[in-house]
Parts: structure tokens; C-alpha cells; sequence
């Protein structure tokens, strides 16, 4: 039977039985991860309660943007948005993302927290700002306005779209195009437009770190340095001399990854007490192998690349 | 203390196919330093990358970049602003923090390494030999090395340097492995030349179980290659020329030519009169070789898909006026007659004005070239309101094109029998092809009769 012949209450009811199904197939390995997951799982009650936080104020932002030209705040529509974050929420790439900045967002408090590492302003910021080079100086200074935007945005658990990743932004703006009801398509395309025109990563947060850690050159090995550098500098770094995206990046810094975190500081060609004093920072007990400074960074780097991770990760950032 | 003050950025300019259009120097030595040209695709790997996910996304994106140009190390921080329609589709590049320092003196344990990976991944011989050399598995991956395969499997247990040809080496079947690692060879059944290598298995190198062997090849096996029965060297050959050589060539042919006739006027003094007429001769000789250059570049620029024209309101009377100019001289040295018909009420034509001139430069200088002296030469005008159709014809009283020859008079180097007179041959294949491109086309108008007519054809100009 195809599907032109069925009745609109059998097409509605299979699309029901479907979203039922998914909401299935994803209850038992969640479940497991849950359940294994010794202590500090990667995903817990306030992981999610970030990411759903972050998924709906994404697409409120949206699509708010549609009701601009209208004016006024009739025009918002509330089922629209919700529509909107229930699809966003269902591609993987975004929620691997959302789940990232969640956790950089978690670890940053608890490095506070437990380590008295300041959230914005850490010493290597500081210093940066008050740096000879008037340019590294403004740029350390946007940075740092971008990190306490963010610091202050995860506490109420938003996310600004401007500081999306291009490749996040982009996904969220398909799913939000094609969700948009066919009365206002045209507008959504235009907004679409405009919302590109605006955007540039250079002057996102990420990119406006990235840009800072890049600065640096040959004294990037300061940002290695937890204590010194705060989280958000530290993880831009490492992510910057390991090779990998940030949000790995980000991951490695959990307990639950710290062989990538270790491996990962081999690539950045840190020595073994140094890496023991980042394990100390982000209180992970570890026993780090003896010999681990006889793994080349090059094949450090490598090992990072290859497996289904390091291809997912390369995937992830295009 | 002031800070060394390098330049902070670079920029360029991609258009929407990715190739870099203008840069900075710093940018335009790095992707010549990469094997690219300018302009020319982007040949920075990673900078290629971002450009291109910069234009699909149509954000504006950053990101830390690398490059290793040889020499140095280069990394920046690269950022990508995708330019609209209206700008060229391409991207603006502009890269910040721009660093290039020495690359790091690799180990030389981890270069052998990294040599042995890359010859294990391009062999296309791959064998496994034992301790005393002999083959005992053996398996190839290209076209050319089939026979010798079938060869060495026909032999069992033979040793494997029997069934190559080792080259600054006698055969001797007794040679060190360490002296054979490395050596260059030829195959049976391959053009190509090959390179040996021997490594080692089992832990000592010095008494080692057996050995992987290699062959690798200097290049990759060219599709031509492997079907040597129909090559397709015109097309190659013309390109060298075109490209590679005319830039080259042309200075010291002008040179040569102004030498030349400085000598051949007697300028620089008092001369026998034989030798300034070889002088004349050799003057004349670079002359026709100049013409032959220009007239391969031109093949390589019509031959090549993209070739376009213009369509612009072409008046055809005053391109043969202009071209009756230009060749006026050469036209009065054999006392020939330039007659441009009457062209009252003949429309504008559809063309591109350069290249119709082209044309009619290479028709009338033809008629010129082989009409006998104290002719006429004719140029005439006609419009056919049918078709829509112009067309300008150029007479000449020389011997006519019969039947047979003028099926072969537009092919690519004929010369219908005239080998002494310098010319390429390609004069009137360039012509027809230009005219093909305007949508017109150039024919013998008057086969069989004496005194040769050419026909250009082009459409009449409407504006759309």
C-alpha cells in the first residue's frame, strides 16, 4: 500500500509509532552508559538539563528572528520553537555539540569549585590582556568578554547563536528552514541569509579563543598549564596542539576519558610531570604509565586520529 | 622593548572554483612553494579545505592552519569570508598570526621509518623472499608487471635479482642485502624504472629469516601508457608549445629578428650585399617562427573547452577595412590590389570584433600569399534576410581549391602541398574553429573554379 492511499489518521498514527519506536531504541544505551558509569557519568540529570536548556533557547532564538519584522512578541510562536528544538534534539551531530559545551560548562564550575580556578578571568588571561601587543591585548580582552558571556549564559543554560560552531549553526539552520510552515518560508530564508551575514566565527567566543591561543605561538605551552590558563583556554590549546576538536577536547577532559586526556598531552608534547599536574587540576586519580614519554608525540597525534572517534571527531567538524 | 613587527596577516582572494586569484607575498610564495600557480587552485591543503566548507556553508569561518612548505614550517590563523554572487562567489582569505620557522630536524631512525611505510604503500611488486633470497611468494598490482609475475612464478625458489635487470651492477647472485636495498632495476614487460627494496624479517638484521621485498616505481603507470596503440601526443604537443614554451620562446626570437634587420639595413656599418641578404633571409625565417608561435598559442586557446567569444554588434566592413590596413604593406611589395566591396544597408553582424579581424587577417594575408603579383584581391559583402545571415567573402585570382582539397583545407596542419613557404597550417583551422565559436562558419565558397573565394558566415546582430 503506498502511502498517497492512506488516510491522514493512518499517516499521523504511524508518525506517532515511529517517534514511540525511536524513544525506544534509545532507552537501553543510554541506560547502559547510566548504569556502567562508576561516579561521574558524561551524561547525569544536569548534563541533559543543559543541553534541553541550550536546544530550546537555540530555537527560540530562531525563531524569534521570524517575528522581527512583525514586531512584537504576538508574533512569536511558541509551538513553532518547540517544534523546532524536538528536531534539533534529534540530530546527532547538535546534541554531540550541546553535549560538549555542557560538559566544558560542568567542568568549569566544578575546576572553581574544587581547584579555585577562576571561571573567566585566569592568570594567563591577565597577563595577555596586559600584554605589549596592543592587538593580542583587544583580542584577549573580546575574549574575555565572550567568556563571561558564556559562563553567564550556561548558568541560566543558554547559548547565544552567534557562538555556535559554523557547522552547528548551519544544522540548526537547515532543520530550522525546513520546520518553518510554507507561509513564512520566504521570510525564514531571508533571515537565514542575514543570520549568516552576521555570523563569523573569528568573532565568536571559540574563535575569538582560538585566535588568542594562535597569538601565542611558541608560548602556547603557558595555556597548557590548567592552573594557569583556566578551562576554556586550556581546552582551545589542547585542542590546538593535539590535533583534535575542541569538543573532543572538551570530553578528554572527563574522568571517564582521561586515557585520551593523557595521550592527547603526549601529542601536545607535554612531559609526564606536567601531565600529572593536569590530572591533578581537574581531579581525575590516575597512575599514569612509567614510559609514557617515550610515546612520540607524532604518534600520539596519530593514535588520536585513527579509530572510529577520531574519524566521527573529523566528521563532526566539517 | 618593542616586539619584532613581522606582517600580522595576509590576504587573498579565491574565486568560486577555489583558486587562489590574488595574495599577499608571503601567501602567493607559500602556494607557489606548495606546487601551485597564481592565479591557480589553492594548493594549500588544509587552506583548501576551509575555503571550501567556508563557501559550501556560506559562513564565515576560522581556524588554526599548517603547511609545510619544504623549507619551513608555516602556520597561521587562517580566517574565510565567503563573498556573494555579485563579488565572484570566491572567498576572502585573510590569515593572522602568520609564523614560518624552521621545521624540526626529524630523527633520522623515525625518517627511515616513515620511508619504509610510504615504499610499502607504493609497491606494486610486493614479494617475500627467505634468508638465501629466493622467492617464495610473489604478487603485482599494475598492468605492466603481469609478465613478469607469470616470469618469476614459473620458477619456484628462484632468486629473485635472475629475473631483473640491476642497473651499475654485475649479476651476481651473492650480493649482501644491504647492498642490493636501495638498487634500481628494470622489469621485464615495464618501460618504467624501478627501485629495490630489501627489508629484513625477524629481529637481526644481521642474520635475518627472510625478507620483504619491494619494487617501486619512479612513477605511477600512465593510463597512455598501458595502451600505447593510440597516443594522443597532438594534444600534449600543442600545449607544451602553447603554455610552456611561447612565453619563452617569443624574446629571443624578437631578438633575433632585431638583430637581424639591423644587420640586414647595414646600421651598424658598411656590409657586403650577400651578407646583408642573409641577414634579410634570417630575419624573415624568425619572422615565420614568431607567426607559427602565436598561431599554437591560439590553437591551445580555441582547442580548450571553456573558449568563448563575445557577442558584440560586429560591423564587418570595417574589420576588413582595418585588416586591408594591416596587411596593406605586404600587399604593395607584390603590387596586389586590396578592393573592399560596397557594404551600403548590410546589418551589423554577431561576433567578437578581435576575432573576426583575426580571421579576416588570415583570409586576406592567404589570398595575399598566393595570388601572382598584379592582381586584385576582393573583399565583398552580402546579407541574406532568410537566414539572417552575413557573410563576407575574400577573392583572390590565385590557383582555385578543387573538390578534393577542400574537404582537407580547414583540417589541423594541412598545407595542401605548400611545405616551402613557412606557413603552420593552422591558419585556417584556428579561423573556422574562431568562426564555429562566434555561430558562424568559414567555407570555400567556389570550389573547383580558378582564383580561390573564402566565405565567412556570421549571424545577423538582434539584440535579446
Amino acid at each position: 500500500m503506498n502511502s498517497a492511499a492512506a488516510s491522514p489518521i493512518e499517516s499521523v498514527l504511524r508518525d506517532e509509532l515511529a517517534r514511540a519506536d525511536r524513544a525506544l531504541s534509545g532507552i537501553a544505551p543510554v541506560l547502559g552508559h547510566v548504569l556502567v558509569g562508576s561516579g561521574h557519568s558524561l551524561v547525569n540529570d544536569a548534563v541533559v538539563a543543559r543541553v534541553r536548556g541550550m536546544l530550546n533557547d537555540v530555537s527560540r532564538q530562531l525563531v524569534a528572528r521570524l517575528s522581527e519584522p512583525v514586531g512584537g512578541e504576538e508574533a512569536f510562536s511558541a509551538p513553532l520553537a518547540a517544534k523546532v528544538a524536538e528536531q534539533l534534539a534529534q540530530d546527532t551531530p547538535m546534541l554531540s555539540y550541546l553535549h560538549a559545551l555542557a560538559m566544558e560548562g560542568l567542568l568549569t564550575e566544578k575546576l572553581d569549585r574544587r581547584a579555585a580556578i577562576d571561571p573567566v578571568l585566569s592568570p594567563l588571561f591577565q597577563e595577555l590582556i596586559a600584554s605589549q601587543d596592543a592587538l593580542t591585548g583587544e583580542l584577549a580582552m573580546q575574549a574575555l568578554t565572550a567568556q563571561a558571556r558564556f559562563t553567564q549564559a550556561q548558568r541560566r543554560m543558554q547559548l547565544p547563536l552567534l557562538d555556535l560552531s559554523p557547522a552547528a549553526l548551519e544544522r540548526a539552520l537547515r532543520i530550522w528552514v525546513r520546520a518553518t510552515p510554507v507561509e513564512s518560508e520566504a521570510s525564514a530564508t531571508g533571515q537565514m541569509r542575514e543570520l549568516k551575514g552576521e555570523y563569523d566565527e573569528a568573532q565568536s567566543r571559540t574563535g575569538l579563543i582560538a585566535r588568542l591561543v594562535s597569538s601565542m605561538r611558541g608560548g602556547v605551552v603557558a595555556a597548557l598549564e590548567l592552573e594557569h590558563a583556566g578551562f576554556a583556554l586550556f581546552v582551545s590549546a589542547f585542542a590546538q596542539q593535539s590535533g583534535q576538536s575542541r569538543e573532543r577536547a572538551i570530553l578528554a577532559c572527563h574522568e571517564q576519558q582521561s586515557t585520551r586526556l593523557a595521550v592527547g598531552l603526549r601529542a601536545a608534547n607535554l612531559k609526564t610531570s606536567a601531565i600529572e599536574r593536569q590530572f591533578l587540576s581537574l581531579d581525575i586519580p590516575i597512575e599514569l604509565p612509567r614510559d609514557l614519554e617515550a610515546l612520540a608525540p607524532d604518534v600520539a597525534a596519530a593514535m588520536l586520529q585513527d579509530g572510529s572517534f577520531g574519524s566521527a571527531a573529523r566528521k563532526e567538524a566539517q | 622593548m618593542e616586539r619584532s613587527t613581522k606582517p600580522p596577516t595576509a590576504r587573498g582572494l579565491t574565486d568560486g572554483r577555489d583558486r587562489l586569484v590574488t595574495a599577499d607575498d608571503p601567501l602567493a610564495d607559500l602556494q607557489k612553494r606548495c606546487g601551485g600557480t597564481l592565479p591557480g587552485t589553492l594548493a594549500v591543503p588544509e587552506l583548501l579545505e576551509i575555503v571550501q566548507q567556508g563557501r559550501r556553508m556560506g559562513l564565515k569561518i576560522s581556524r588554526e592552519f599548517s603547511a609545510f612548505d619544504g623549507d619551513t614550517l608555516v602556520s597561521g590563523f587562517v580566517r574565510v569570508h565567503p563573498l556573494g554572487l555579485d563579488e565572484g562567489e570566491g572567498c576572502e582569505v585573510l590569515i593572522e598570526n602568520w609564523e614560518s620557522r624552521a621545521a624540526p630536524e626529524p630523527n633520522t631512525r623515525s625518517v627511515a621509518q616513515r620511508l619504509d611505510m610510504i615504499d610499502r604503500a607504493c609497491a606494486e611488486v610486493v614479494g617475500r623472499l627467505d634468508a638465501d633470497q629466493r622467492v617464495q611468494i610473489i604478487q603485482t598490482s599494475a598492468a605492466d608487471t603481469v609478465s613478469f609475475e607469470r616470469v618469476v612464478a614459473q620458477k619456484p625458489n628462484s632468486v629473485w635479482s635472475d629475473h631483473v635487470t640491476l642497473e651499475g651492477m654485475a649479476p651476481n647472485r651473492a650480493l649482501h642485502w644491504r647492498l642490493l636495498d636501495g638498487a634500481r632495476c628494470r622489469i621485464e614487460g615495464s618501460n618504467r624504472p624501478w627501485r629495490v627494496r630489501l627489508l629484513p624479517i625477524g629481529g637481526q638484521s644481521a642474520a635475518p629469516r627472510g625478507f620483504e621485498m619491494f619494487l617501486v616505481a619512479d612513477y605511477p603507470l600512465n593510463p597512455q601508457e598501458a595502451a600505447p596503440e593510440e597516443p594522443d601526443v597532438e594534444l600534449d604537443h600543442t600545449r607544451l608549445i602553447g603554455a610552456a614554451l611561447t612565453p619563452v620562446l617569443k624574446q629571443p626570437i624578437a631578438r633575433v629578428i632585431a638583430n637581424a634587420e639591423t644587420i640586414r639595413a647595414r646600421l651598424a656599418g658598411p656590409l657586403r650585399a650577400e651578407y646583408s641578404h642573409y641577414a634579410g633571409n634570417i630575419a624573415s625565417a624568425g619572422q615565420l617562427l614568431n607567426g607559427l608561435l602565436d598561431d599554437l598559442a591560439d590553437l591551445e586557446v580555441v582547442e580548450a573547452e571553456s573558449f568563448t567569444t563575445a557577442r558584440e554588434p560586429v560591423d564587418l566592413a570595417d574589420a576588413a577595412q582595418r585588416a586591408a590596413g594591416i596587411l596593406g604593406v605586404r600587399a604593395q611589395a607584390k603590387s596586389i590590389e586590396l578592393v573592399i566591396g560596397p557594404s551600403e544597408s548590410v546589418p551589423q553582424a554577431t561576433g567578437e570584433f578581435r576575432r573576426v579581424l583575426q580571421i579576416l587577417i588570415n583570409l586576406i594575408g592567404n589570398a595575399i600569399a598566393y595570388s601572382p603579383e598584379n592582381s586584385v584581391v576582393t573583399a565583398s559583402f552580402s546579407h541574406s534576410s532568410s537566414e539572417e545571415t552575413l557573410s563576407v567573402s575574400v577573392s583572390d585570382e590565385g590557383p582555385g581549391i578543387d573538390e578534393e582539397q577542400v574537404a582537407r583545407v580547414f583540417d589541423k596542419y594541412e598545407r595542401l602541398g605548400r611545405e616551402n613557404d613557412g606557413g603552420s597550417g593552422l591558419g585556417l583551422y584556428i579561423s573556422s574553429r574562431l568562426a564555429q565559436a562566434m555561430n558562424g562558419a568559414l567555407a570555400v565558397a567556389n570550389p573547383g573554379e580558378e582564383g580561390a573565394t573564402f566565405r565567412l558566415t556570421l549571424p545577423v546582430y538582434s539584440e535579446e
